[in-house]
């Protein structure tokens, strides 16, 4: 998958254009925050849910390796094959030869965020293995080559007259239908037929559970349990932040995931997994690979502050909350991660200076940390890439801020740390901001703060401010 | 007679200082004594946001020198009583010093509105207004510091005024300081949103608590719907009959 973050500032442009985008986005998100509310609402204690919750991932982060080996250990004796991975390139490679290897010609795969960061399916298609997403939405983003939506429905914005005009062109259907139900048909037909015969399925994974090695998906649609239990080989792919203790705990997480997520008190399917078929068992694949991915997320770890990322459990909850991800979309975020857990994890994955503006088009209100059942401080993670920018912090890859900003706030600071030098600057900017103002309203001006004149104005910087009203005051006391 | 310190806010300080003026004049209708430092500037708060610590730790340690010593801050912003609330501790995390100093300043800072109720005790501060307003809840009010009930029990007691519902009241106006100038295509979709949220409410002014996002709607306002105004509460509650100080949110300069 192509990484346009730094696309944002154009795309969101275009997007903020598409008509249909802002009917859809200024009603959807809404929606979902309402049913995610009233969902919540069914807790005895919402709060204490969410607080449980937020204990629950910050275990996860301070006890992460030793947590990753407990899962490898308990998985390994269920049967199944743990395969670290460092890169995205290294579990490309990793599951491309394992194709290869047994002779597979094409997979099926369940919706899985960390298979879109690895852009698997690149790799795949270029090598000669046709990989099918089975999840609707995900099925119709591949088909149209779009990049996510939305991280839980990926598809959420495609109108349905071109969901069936791609169905004709691509997915065996005979007759244009905008009927979601004979449209869901359609692409069952199409992709059950992929699941008789199955070589190979992969899968994300939302919970790896370390106390008894089971990996947990959830889904609503059951492309996921069919992707595990209907091939020879499983191959599951997480992202090592995924682990957590124990089975209470993870059942605990699939509450705060399915209401936060789409507003269910449980998702349709949810399925667990410990280990490949057994020998006295029926069905089941043969092998089951569980590829644990890294991909600089040990790096992330490193930093006491940076490490709060992992704490994500890809709800999506902070999208809906979010009220510029409600004016602009999925697509200017310009990766597999979208919304503020996007803008909080992109940064660190491919690096501050590729991703300027995913921590910075963001006004701090703070909508996003209200909700999040992980326990993220979103806002707060935004000024920390921004002052690693300012500090041009290598590792992070945040060495590219100009010089000028950082004299600029020099400056600023030199003046407001005394009264008389501020009140020295206010007298001479003065003339300059009021340059072009008139009847006590500022309409337009130079062109660092251009942005904010073209559809607002700004009352005139005062001829007496505050400061010199107070001697005013002062004496008539 | 109580004293408390008033820090007025630079955008109020330069831009609506009739703001600074309403604050004053309330509270002292309220039995307190204002006090004003005149070695006051800026909270610190654009280098935060910007990633500029070290410069913003500056302008801390100045404020905290100025204001270290009172009882009770009281300001007619809501952000910027966060930043010395919270920032200012995160700030000095590796300086114990100045750590101890910021620990010690964040209980004793309030906004306007939750200083008068919560620390006052008043809900009616003897202004009228004969007409139907809304309230926005500014996000670094609501979330930053969980006032609301606040500035609405204020509100309930002015004489002949009508609270009415705004739509999504408490969805961010689209300020977010340089967020504004540097993303002036979603910044403006987002106060649009808020302006067609007020005109659709029917009120005859939209009242708020923070200055940050007065000049983003009102600004929005007086570009596009020069009729219609935004206020800040402080200027609401000073005033007697019209609900204000001045002809309109943006103020004639003094």
């Amino acid at each position: 998958m192509d990484i346009k973050t730094e696309q944002f500032v154009d795309v969101a442009r275009k997007e903020l254009k598409n008509d249909r985008n802002k009917q859809f986005l200024g009603v959807l998100p809404y929606g979902i925050t309402i049913s995610r509310q009233r969902s919540m609402q069914t807790f005895a204690d919402p709060e204490a849910a969410n607080d449980y919750g937020r204990a629950i991932r910050a275990e996860v982060i301070a006890r992460l390796s030793e947590l990753l080996e407990e899962f490898e250990k308990n998985a390994a004796a269920n049967g199944a094959k743990i395969i670290w991975a460092e890169t995205a390139a290294e579990a490309n490679a990793f599951v491309l030869n394992l194709a290869r290897e047994r002779g597979v010609r094409y997979v099926t795969k369940g919706k899985s965020m960390v298979t879109e960061e690895m852009g698997l399916n690149d790799v795949l298609q270029e090598n000669g293995i046709e990989p099918f997403e089975t999840d609707l939405g995900e099925f119709i983003a591949q088909q149209l080559h779009r990049p996510p939506f939305h991280i839980v429905g990926p598809a959420l914005n495609i109108p349905v007259e071109e969901i069936s005009d791609l169905f004709i062109a691509k997915a065996d259907m005979k007759e244009p239908t905008t009927d979601p139900v004979k449209l869901g048909y359609a692409a069952r037909l199409y992709l059950r037929d992929k699941f008789h015969h199955l070589a190979m399925g992969i899968t994300g994974v939302n919970m790896a559970v370390a106390e008894t090695g089971s990996i947990i998906n959830v889904e609503n649609e059951g492309n996921i349990r069919l992707n595990k239990s209907s091939p020879r080989i499983q191959v599951s792919i997480m992202s090592l932040e995924k682990v957590v203790p124990t089975m209470a705990d993870a059942m605990h997480m699939i509450r705060l995931l399915c209401r936060n997520c789409t507003g269910q008190k449980l998702s349709a399917y949810v399925s667990i997994d410990s280990g490949p078929k057994k020998s006295d068992e029926m069905d089941g694949p043969e092998e089951l690979y569980i590829i644990i991915l890294d991909n600089g997320r040990s790096k992330i770890y490193q930093d006491q502050q940076t490490r709060e990322a992992l704490r994500c459990i890809r709800c999506g909850a902070c999208l809906a909350a979010c009220p510029v991800y409600c004016k602009i979309g999925g697509y200017p975020y310009g990766w597999a991660y979208s919304g503020p857990m996007g803008q909080v994890l992109s940064p660190l994955l491919i690096g501050l200076d590729r991703t300027h503006d995913l921590f910075h088009a963001c006004t701090l209100c703070g909508a996003c940390k209200q909700f999040c059942p992980a326990g993220i401080d979103h806002p707060k993670m935004f000024l920390y890439y921004r002052m690693l920018e300012a500090q041009a912090d290598t590792e992070q890859k945040g060495d590219f801020i100009p010089d000028k900003p950082a004299k600029l706030f020099d400056l600023w600071s030199w003046g407001a740390a005394r009264a008389w030098r501020w009140k020295i600057a206010v007298k001479t900017m003065r003339p300059m901001m009021n340059y072009h103002a008139k009847d006590g309203v500022i309409r337009k001006t130079v062109a660092p703060l251009y942005g904010w004149f073209r559809t607002r104005d700004l009352p005139v910087m005062a001829k007496k401010t505050f400061h010199d009203r107070w001697t005013k005051i002062k004496k008539s006391r | 007679m109580k004293t408390v310190s008033m820090f007025i806010p630079c955008t109020v300080d330069l831009f609506l200082p009739e703001i600074g003026e309403a604050t004053y004049h309330l509270l002292e209708r309220l039995g307190v004594d204002p006090i004003y430092h005149d070695e006051q500037t800026c909270c610190g708060q654009p280098a935060i946001n910007a990633g500029f610590v070290k410069q913003a730790r500056d302008v801390a340690r100045h404020f905290i020198e100025v204001f270290g010593n009172d009882e009770a801050v009281v300001s007619p912003s809501g952000s910027c009583v966060c930043t010395v609330k919270h920032h200012y501790p995160e700030l000095f995390c590796d300086e114990p010093v100045w750590f101890r100093r910021a620990e010690e300043l964040a209980p004793r800072i309030f906004e306007l509105s939750q200083y008068i109720v919560d620390v006052l005790g008043v809900e009616d501060c003897g202004a009228s207004y004969p007409g139907r307003v809304a309230y926005h809840e500014s996000c670094h009010v609501l979330r930053g510091l969980g006032v609301s009930e606040q500035p609405k029990k204020l509100i309930a007691k002015v004489k002949g005024a009508e609270l009415v519902p705004l739509k999504f009241a408490e969805t961010c106006c689209g300020f977010g300081g340089e967020f504004a100038i540097s993303y002036p295509d979603i910044s403006e979709a987002m106060v649009k949103e808020k302006c067609d949220h007020y005109l659709a409410s029917g009120a005859d002014v939209l009242l708020l608590c923070e200055p940050g996002c007065l000049l983003n709607i009102g600004g929005y306002l007086s570009r596009n719907h020069p009729g219609k105004k935004a206020m800040h509460l402080a200027q609401f509650l000073a005033g007697s009959g019209t609900g204000s100080t001045s002809s309109d949110g943006h103020g004639k300069e003094g």
